[in-house]
């Protein structure tokens, strides 16, 4: 079974997300800021991380360019914000996103999105 | 893998000398030294000097270094002046994340002096900053909170900013927020993430 990582500070965001990509048949894991994110990085390997940009203590983006510097196993990321301008957009990938969804999320969108980076459907 | 932040070093400060004089106009040059130790026993020490807000928010956009950032917003937070909170809404609106994050801490730790812009911030043109202002609600004790969050799910017409409202009414809401979180829901009826999160809120609401 795939393993998912969501990083996001809001819990009603996460349960959201969570049952979106259990119903799918994902495993899934939560952190709730980039520190977090990255301990359980360092514990568990992750197929996708699903990362909200603002959050507490580490935000995505710098949890991405921290994982993405590190020796830790790599997986595709989604970058997930409130904010639609192109820039922000741009940073994500900047940091190191394969995508980058606008809240608030589509389910279908999303589970689109997981399965192209993981492989489970042509991109 | 160098991601576990440092904290500020108080006892690294206990060791090293000094090389500027310890009035305000050395601290103000100290705080832009080259060398972070030296900005750290400014950050800390500036509390007492005029304008301490205005030079801690100055060097807070260019600071790079995380033990330095952190004092100056310990700082900010002790301070607590006009200045230093209207500086730290202006944070709110900078296109760095880090810094946006680190200002909404510090502005739930004032809640006297922020209570009396919220309503602003609330209704402020840029739909992010109205947002943060409600992530600043996650943590602020003060009484207006419930009705503030009420008012931005009846009126807010941005569905993200309704969306982050409803998280925090399903914790901190009472029976109060029921009619207000059913008008929401139907408002909204083609959006499955608020579809789900009033459901929550409204659950919740009822437990308690």
């Amino acid at each position: 079974m795939k393993r998912i990582l969501i990083v996001d500070d809001a819990a009603t965001v996460r349960l959201f997300h969570r049952a979106i990509l259990e119903s799918a048949g994902y495993a899934v894991d939560e952190a709730v800021n980039g520190i977090e994110a990255l301990e359980k990085a360092l514990q568990s390997t992750f197929d996708l991380y699903l990362v909200d940009v603002n959050m507490p203590k580490l935000d995505g983006y710098g949890f991405l360019r921290e994982l993405r510097g590190s020796e830790l196993p790599q997986a595709p990321a989604i970058m997930i914000s409130t904010e639609a301008g192109a820039r922000d957009e741009q940073l994500a990938y900047a940091a190191g996103a394969n995508a980058y969804l606008v809240k608030p999320t589509r389910p279908e969108r999303l589970l689109l999105l997981v399965r192209m980076l993981i492989g489970e459907v042509p991109a | 893998m160098a991601f576990i932040k440092k904290s500020p070093g108080s006892e690294t400060l206990a060791h090293e000398e000094r090389r500027f004089a310890r009035d305000c106009a050395g601290l103000a040059l100290e705080l832009e030294s080259a060398d972070a130790s030296e900005r750290r026993w400014a950050a800390r020490d500036l509390a007492d000097c005029p304008d301490a807000s205005a030079l801690l928010l100055s060097r807070l956009q260019r600071e790079d270094d995380a033990s330095v950032r952190e004092l100056i917003l310990s700082t900010l937070t002790r301070l607590g002046d006009e200045v230093a909170v209207l500086g730290l809404v202006n944070c709110l609106r900078s296109e760095n994340a880090a810094l946006r994050n680190e200002a909404i801490e510090c502005m739930k730790q004032l809640p006297d002096e922020v209570a009396p812009i919220m309503q602003c911030l609330l209704a402020d043109a840029d739909a992010d900053v109205r947002i943060f202002a409600v992530n600043v609600l996650e943590s602020l004790c003060h009484p207006e909170v419930e009705s503030w969050l009420i008012q931005v799910i009846e009126s807010d017409a941005q569905v993200n900013v309704c969306a982050t409202a409803v998280d925090l009414l399903g914790e901190v809401g009472s029976a109060a927020a029921r009619d207000a979180l059913l008008r929401l829901k139907a408002r909204f009826a083609d959006e499955p993430y608020m579809q789900f999160a009033t459901d929550l809120a409204l659950k919740r609401l009822a437990a308690n």
